[in-house]
Parts: structure tokens; C-alpha cells; sequence
């Protein structure tokens, strides 16, 4: 028999330390100094005003921003004990090991099997039989293998938005990362569909270190542990979610939250 | 947090109109235990029937905190400091509610007190009226205002609310004890004791949640306390009888 310490549940293990983590769109100082931990196996959400730069940290974190020339980050980002921030790191392999989901559905233009498919053949070398038992496994965690599995060979944008948007989960926890990036994952959908995909988050959690942007208080609420505010690319504030939601520290905060801001 | 308003102006209105039915609330149960301390202090029958007759209107705005209450929960889904006010507000408001009732209880009895000759004082009881309606005076200013000092000085000062009650109940066994007439009207006097510390009780209670309401924090569980007399516990089991 195994007995929780309550030390280790109090504080669980760090996946991402964000510290001293300065940001910039050319001239533009997007983030300030930001260092925040993210607990493993926990929801962090991060929210604030447009423009705050809760995207642009979620940005940094699987370096998307190398993408773009004129954008640059200093300070560190540490990811299982290496600055994700180094010159020299794969990115690939970072990328695979920290999962991305966007705003708007995004399958692409291929099969829903092939959607899971692709990526996790640029990583790893599966035999069909292994490759079958992937997609069903990473399919059924989402919800999504019964809604599919008699039209895995048919397009992704037949899907509904809500099950595009499951989809693109599964895409992304197919090459079985350690964390996942949320960017306002249900912005675009229903209410069924947002319930269904927080419901996943609950369960992913057991297994992924997840980051979600959003703009819905209620929605951070239900799904966060912690909780962290942002503004004019400062962190304000970071707090267990029911701290942040009951009895903020922050003047700012408060304001923001109870919709006093402007 | 009280001068900033919020985007969303309906919102803020409904909060104001939370605010003020509260504020009306508190001040029809003030006027209420000011109008049963004159019933009993000055022998003034319509005082005690004028705070009889008030009851339904503060059981009728209660109804109406409350369904606003969960309004604006259900509808707003307020967070923070708005969050806390209206949990705050659903919570005073059965308070206040029970105050009222303290008040009538305490006028219709003063109607049925037959006080023997010049025999029993009525000072202590009269001190203790004042204090209680002091805290109440100060917990319901700590509503309007949301005040935590406020609130902190009426949970500091039950404790003298107490200590008023323990002296007042000796005072008054020992008036019984001096003569069997005297029990009637001690007896009468004894609940209507006990009646106004509940009341202290439940301003205090009021001043609690406010002072959640304002900063966030609990104040400790334990209230500061009097010393009870070994006879209180006697006092504290003592079952009311119905007045009405």
C-alpha cells in the first residue's frame, strides 16, 4: 500500500519553469520578465485581456515563434532540465514532446486516420497493426472513437467543429507529448462541444501538464488548478484557481475578473 | 472595489439594488429593536405593536434579497469581491431576518410584564439594550458602508454583550429568590434577556460575513467570549415557550 505525502501532493513536480523570460515582436516588449512554474500533471490557465501576452507565452513554449523572423526570447524556459530557449535545440522533438491546439479547428486536409497518422510517422516507425491500436487508443481518449470509427478513411472536414476540435487533441496527444498548449481551444464551439472537451481535460491531466489560454472565466474556473493573470505582458498574479476566483491578491485582478476593467 | 463600477451597467444596478434593500432591511430591524427596548424600558404599548406589526415587511424583503441573490448568481456569475457580497448578502439577510423576530418577540412579551411596586431595576437591562442596539447600530453601518473595522469592533464588543447577560441573569435570580411574586416578571425579563443577546449574536454573525465580504479572510471562529457564569448554562437551556 502506497500513501500519498502530502508534501509531494501539496507540490508536485515542475514540468515547465519559466524564469526572467523577456519577449519581443521586434521593438515590440511583448513580455516582461515573466516567471511563473507550471506543475506537472496540472491545468495552468492563463488569462487576461487581449494583448496581454498569455498567447504569445504559450508561443514560446514550443518555440512557434522561431517561425517568424524578428521574434526573440531571452531568459529560460526550462523543460525537463534544458532551456527550451537554446540555439541548438531540436525543435522537432520539442515540438512532439509539447502539443499544440488552436483557437480554430485546424485537421488537415487528409483523413481523420491519416490527421493522427501523420505526425506520429514523423517520430516514430509503427507497424500497421501498431499504427491501427494508436489511432483507436488516442481516438477513444478523446471521445471521439465510437462518433468515427466507421469513417476513419473519410475526410477530417466532414466532422462537426466540436469533434474537429477533439480531433486536433488527439492529433496532438499522439505523439504522446508531456505537455499540451491550449490556445482558447473552445472559442468556436457549443456549449455541448465545450463541456465534452473540458470533460477531456480532466482526464488528460492524470497524464499531461496542460496550459490553456482563455478567455472565459468560467471556464478557467472549472477546468484550472492554478490560475495565472496577465497584463500588458506582465504577470500579475498566479494562484490555485479558487484563490484567484474567491479572494484575488491583486487589485488588477479583481478588476479584471468581476469585469470592472477599462 | 466600492468606486469602481462595472462594464456591464445593468449589472452594477442590480448590485446597487442589492445594496439597498439590504440597507432598508437593516433599518426597519433597527427601528424595530429601538421600538421593543421603549416597549419595555417606557411601558409604551404602541411601540410594541408598531414593532410587531413590521415583521412581514422584513420577512417579505428577505424573500426579495434572496431571490435577487440567486439571480445574480444564476445570471452574472459574479467572482471575487461581487462573489463574496452576494453570499454575504443571502447570508445577513436571514440574520436580519431573525432579529426582527428577536424585536417582535421581545415587544409582545413587554405587553404581558405585570412589574411588581418599584421592586425590580431595570437598568441593567436597559444598559444592555443600548449596547446591543450600538452593535447592530454598528454592524448594519458596516453593511452600507462595507466597513471591515466596523465589523471588527462589533465582534470585539459581543463579548461585553455577554458579560451584560451573565450579570443581568444573577441580578435577576436573585430578585426571584428574594420573593415569589417577583417570579412572574423576572421570568418575562430573563427571556427578554436572553432574546437580546441573541440578537448581539446575530449582529455579530452579520459583522463576520461583512468582514469576509470586504477582505476575503475569516475571522477566527472562536468569538472573543465573557466569562460565563456557572448559572448561564442554566440560562442556555432554558426553553422558550411560545409568545404569539
Amino acid at each position: 500500500m502506497t500513501e500519498t505525502d502530502p508534501q509531494v501532493a501539496k507540490s508536485p513536480e515542475v514540468a515547465l519553469a519559466v524564469r526572467n523570460l523577456n519577449f519581443y515582436y521586434g521593438e515590440n516588449h511583448a513580455l516582461h520578465d515573466i516567471s511563473i512554474d507550471f506543475p506537472a500533471r496540472r491545468v495552468t490557465a492563463m488569462i487576461g485581456p487581449s494583448g496581454c501576452g498569455k498567447s504569445t507565452l504559450l508561443r514560446v513554449f514550443n518555440r512557434m515563434y522561431d517561425l517568424y523572423p524578428g521574434q526573440r526570447a531571452t531568459g529560460e524556459v526550462i523543460f525537463d532540465g534544458r532551456n527550451v530557449l537554446e540555439r541548438d535545440l531540436d525543435l522537432n522533438i520539442l515540438r512532439a514532446r509539447v502539443g499544440m491546439v488552436f483557437q480554430k479547428p485546424t485537421p488537415f486536409p487528409m483523413s481523420i486516420y491519416d490527421n493522427i497518422a501523420f505526425g506520429v510517422r514523423l517520430h516514430e516507425k509503427l507497424n500497421k497493426a501498431e499504427m491501427d491500436a494508436r489511432v483507436q487508443d488516442v481516438l477513444t481518449r478523446v471521445a471521439l472513437w465510437n462518433e468515427v470509427r466507421d469513417r476513419l478513411h473519410a475526410p477530417a472536414s466532414g466532422l462537426s467543429g466540436g469533434q474537429q476540435q477533439r480531433l486536433c487533441i488527439a492529433r496532438s496527444i499522439a505523439t504522446r507529448p508531456e505537455v499540451l498548449l491550449l490556445d482558447e481551444p473552445t472559442s468556436a464551439l457549443d456549449p455541448i462541444s465545450t463541456a465534452r472537451i473540458e470533460e477531456l481535460l480532466d482526464e488528460l491531466k492524470e497524464e499531461f501538464t496542460i496550459a490553456i489560454v482563455t478567455h472565459n472565466m468560467q471556464q478557467a474556473a472549472r477546468c484550472a488548478d492554478q490560475v495565472a493573470f496577465f497584463y500588458m505582458g506582465r504577470l500579475i498574479e498566479v494562484d490555485s484557481a479558487d484563490r484567484m476566483f474567491t479572494n484575488p491578491k491583486q487589485q488588477q485582478t479583481q478588476d479584471y475578473i468581476t469585469g470592472r476593467f477599462g | 472595489m466600492a468606486d469602481r463600477s462595472h462594464i456591464v451597467k445593468s449589472y452594477e444596478q442590480e448590485l446597487g439594488q442589492l445594496r439597498s434593500m439590504m440597507a432598508q432591511m437593516g433599518g426597519i430591524v433597527e427601528n424595530q429593536v429601538a421600538l421593543a427596548l421603549s416597549a419595555i424600558a417606557d411601558r409604551n404599548e404602541e411601540a410594541a405593536d408598531a414593532a410587531a406589526r413590521q415583521d412581514p415587511e422584513v420577512d417579505q424583503l428577505e424573500r426579495e434579497v434572496e431571490s435577487l441573490a440567486i439571480r445574480l448568481l444564476a445570471l452574472r456569475s459574479p467572482m471575487a469581491g461581487d462573489l463574496r457580497e452576494i453570499v454575504a448578502a443571502l447570508k445577513i439577510t436571514g440574520d436580519l431576518e431573525r432579529i426582527g423576530d428577536y424585536a417582535s418577540s421581545i415587544a409582545r412579551r413587554s405587553l404581558r410584564i405585570r412589574m411588581p411596586e418599584n421592586q425590580i431595576s431595570l437598568s441593567g437591562l436597559r444598559s444592555m439594550g443600548r449596547l446591543v442596539q450600538e452593535n447592530l447600530r454598528r454592524s448594519i453601518d458596516a453593511i452600507t458602508q462595507q466597513d471591515s473595522n466596523r465589523a471588527m469592533e462589533v465582534w470585539h464588543s459581543d463579548r461585553a454583550v455577554d458579560e451584560y447577560y451573565t450579570a443581568l441573569f444573577r441580578e435577576l435570580v436573585t430578585y426571584m429568590m428574594e420573593d415569589a411574586r417577583n417570579i412572574r416578571a423576572c421570568t418575562e425579563l430573563l427571556f427578554i434577556a436572553k432574546n437580546l443577546e441573541r440578537i448581539g449574536d446575530h449582529a455579530t454573525n452579520i459583522a463576520e460575513r461583512v468582514f469576509y465580504a470586504v477582505t476575503g479572510d475569516n475571522l477566527p471562529s472562536l468569538r472573543p467570549r465573557g466569562a460565563p457564569a456557572s448559572a448561564l448554562t442554566v440560562a442556555e437551556t432554558m426553553q422558550e415557550p411560545d409568545v404569539r
